[in-house]
């Protein structure tokens, strides 16, 4: 007998059943998770005073609509890269597009809002940096949950699914953020909305891969 | 306990076979242990023309159980909704690209000059899969890889045949390795 006809009967020997992996299942991992960090949000009195107000105007519509579509195409580019064959570098070229297109979008829609600042007013960088902070600590329980949820299936390209639940992740985070950020400036939201969701990919394209086995 | 008798699948189409794969492996994930058994059997067959045609000789046998644990440990991850060659493919693929990747981390050993056996594995490699990757790579480090990975040919040997340093042979073979790996990651054909 050869050491691969031993390794199939221990192999075979007492196997026991198995739970399929379910995408929406592990969707609605996800969603509850961002909905928990949403009610931790408004219950600890973070949200913007004046959403009530705001929410309804072409500005935040267009801030959510594009988060929520972003959030949602990558989570499903993530989710299902986990199994294989499925390859995510399409979704992610998808992702990039949707993301410009928005940012492209947010500048139409608040032209001229805040012609009279100075760049400097406009980019206000201590906020900004608090932003993209914020946005990096609201991604990190998704993205542990997706790292959870990567090393339990199987992804045949860890880096590329890591990126995607990197992206995922930043952008649930970024998603979660607009609850409380004040910030309507379109530049201001596309620097450092961009960085957050950056840098949040880029550790995840650095970590999750790490000592991982198909 | 005696060795199982081979099923010879070379007769059936990888079409036919993965069809009936499918409907094994769902029944395996039930816990059918004598359905797994046998589509683990036929599986290290394919397995085994599947990485002698990509790798040296020497690392079939670990590529095909390295699958084998990996067709195990993600089993779970298999929808019998969907055909079962992509699902196989794509994680053999994974395992070859890993092999590559331990070949580059391997130290290169000079064998002893009174071996009693010749180094085979360049002839057992692929002329096809091989030459079509090799074609991506600079010259040098073609001649690197080829020399150090695939003859037994120490740095040293590269050294003098080419005139580069050796960190700079080294570096071609890393570079290498790791532009072949990028190339393998980068492809969607499924076997």
């Amino acid at each position: 007998m050869t050491s691969t006809d031993a390794l199939i009967l221990d192999l075979s020997a007492d196997l026991a059943p198995v739970q399929r992996r379910s995408v929406l299942r592990e969707a609605a991992v996800l969603v509850a998770l961002a909905v928990v960090e949403l009610i931790l949000i408004v219950g600890a009195g973070a949200m913007r005073p004046d959403m009530g107000q705001v929410i309804l105007s072409p500005f935040m519509l267009w801030k959510m609509g594009s988060l929520v579509l972003l959030a949602g195409v990558t989570c499903t580019i993530a989710v299902r890269s986990f199994a294989p064959p499925a390859s995510s570098r399409r979704g992610l070229m998808l992702a990039l597009a949707l993301a410009i297109l928005a940012i492209v979008g947010w500048v139409f829609v608040t032209l001229g809002a805040d012609s009279g600042r100075s760049l400097l007013e406009r980019l206000s960088p201590v906020h900004g940096m608090l932003c993209a902070t914020a946005i990096t600590v609201l991604a990190m329980p998704l993205m542990a949950a997706l790292a959870i949820l990567m090393r339990r299936a199987a992804p045949v390209r860890p880096r590329e699914s890591a990126l995607a639940c990197g992206l995922a992740a930043a952008t649930c985070g970024a998603l979660i953020f607009t609850a409380c950020c004040p910030m309507n400036d379109p530049l201001y939201i596309a620097v450092w909305y961009s960085l957050g969701v950056a840098a949040v990919a880029i550790m995840a394209r650095w970590l999750l891969p790490r000592r991982f086995r198909l | 306990m005696p060795a199982r008798p081979r099923h010879s699948s070379d007769h059936s189409s990888p079409a036919v076979q993965t069809g009936e794969w499918g409907t094994l492996m769902a029944t395996a994930q039930e816990g059918h242990g004598g359905a797994y058994q046998r589509l683990l059997t036929e599986l290290s067959d394919w397995l085994v023309r599947y990485f002698q045609r990509r790798l040296p000789v020497g690392d079939v046998d670990d590529a095909v159980q390295e699958t084998l644990l990996a067709i195990h440990r993600r089993r779970h991850t298999y929808d019998p909704r969907l055909p079962f060659g992509p699902w196989l493919a794509a994680i053999a693929k994974r395992k070859w690209i890993d092999q590559l990747r331990s070949m580059g981390r391997q130290q290169s050993e000079e064998l002893p000059a009174d071996i009693p056996v010749g180094d085979h594995e360049a002839a057992v490699m692929s002329a096809t899969v091989l030459a079509s990757l090799l074609d991506e790579l600079r010259p040098a480090q073609v001649q690197a890889i080829t020399m150090v990975k695939l003859q037994g040919y120490s740095v040293e040997d590269v050294v003098r045949v080419t005139g580069l340093s050796a960190s700079a042979v080294k570096m071609n073979i890393h570079r290498g390795l790791a532009r072949l790996t990028d190339i393998l990651e980068k492809t969607d054909d499924l076997d």
